[in-house]
């Protein structure tokens, strides 16, 4: 099967929204404005954080707030000069969503929390833990891995070779990992088995 | 509810590099966009993260609710549209327009033959 057939190929896969209905999306939303607009979205990798975070971000924007985005690429270790300006200068209408802020170093993220509490808002995508209260914390299924494979393949995980629980055990719960490796069986490639 | 066509002149689809590309764009949009841009790009698909490279633009100042724009680009010499297992590489006009982001697109092949060049596969 070539790149462009490739249901699991990532520009498809990333369009899969992170999934909570309304009444935990109002939850959430509830849950940040009474921490003062200040928060984590805590989860390991590959479940789901960037997706929540920028779902998070649309729908306050929806709801009349001003909202930036900071995706932060893996291995970048400060934030970007536009947004460090926008800190320091204070910003008190804007809600900063920083994903990947686990990454910074230890005393840029203690300026990030500092600066920005003179803005409209705080929330940050980690791997674990930190600073900050803790909005959510993400986990993943068997159950989610096998509905994310049939909506962007129309097939079950079966199909593929393996079932969804033994998939989504030997990737630890990472999603995206998960997903290359269907990417990979495919593209004509043999699945891996667990040692 | 907000719309925007890309049409290509002809209905063609397949170019060779260094020709032009011309079309319309039309729209009918529930909010007035600021602007309206017309993009000639390619981009990757495949197992990782997508690159993306605007090769063309022209930009519609105030463009207004609804209407509609003849365009006119020229395609560069590469890349060239190609297919493998691990990894597409696309052409497209598209027309985006700002802030709002809506857009509409058109699908191109842009390759010597004008056919989609398949990696692993004999020549014809």
């Amino acid at each position: 099967m070539l790149a462009r057939e490739n249901p699991f190929a990532a520009a498809r896969v990333l369009k899969v929204r992170y999934r909570l209905d309304e009444a935990r999306w109002a939850d959430l939303i509830a849950r940040l404005e009474s921490l003062g607009m200040r928060g984590a979205i805590v989860g390991r990798k590959g479940h789901g954080k960037t997706t929540l975070i920028e779902d998070l971000a649309r729908r306050l924007a929806a709801r009349g707030h001003s909202t930036r985005l900071v995706r932060l690429e893996s291995g970048r270790r400060d934030l970007p000069p536009e947004v460090r300006a926008a800190l320091a200068g204070g910003s008190p209408r804007e809600v900063f969503l920083v994903d990947s802020a686990g990454q910074l170093p230890l005393a840029r993220r203690l300026w990030l929390y500092a600066a920005s509490r003179r803005a409209g808002g705080l929330v940050v995508t980690a791997h674990r833990r930190g600073l900050l209260r803790t909005l959510l914390r993400l986990e993943t299924t068997p159950q989610i891995l096998e509905a994310i494979v049939r909506e962007v393949s129309g097939r079950e995980v079966a199909s593929f070779g393996c079932s969804a629980r033994e998939l989504h055990r030997r990737h630890r719960g990472n999603l995206r990992d998960a997903l290359r490796e269907l990417y990979d069986v495919c593209a004509g490639r043999s699945l891996a088995r667990a040692s | 509810m907000s719309e925007i066509r890309v049409a290509l002149a002809g209905g063609a689809e397949g170019f060779r590099p260094g020709e032009e590309v011309s079309g319309t764009v039309s729209w009918n949009l529930e909010i007035p966009p600021s602007r309206l841009e017309v993009r000639l790009f390619w981009h990757t698909e495949g197992k990782g993260d997508s690159d993306v490279q605007i090769a063309c633009m022209e930009t519609f100042p105030d463009p207004g609710r609804e209407g509609s724009r003849s365009f006119r680009m020229r395609i560069p010499d590469a890349p060239w549209s190609f297919s493998g297992k691990l990894i597409s590489l696309k052409w497209a006009v598209e027309a985006v327009a700002e802030p709002a982001g809506v857009a509409g697109s058109a699908p191109m092949v842009v390759s010597p033959t004008g056919r989609e060049i398949v990696i692993g596969k004999p020549a014809e």
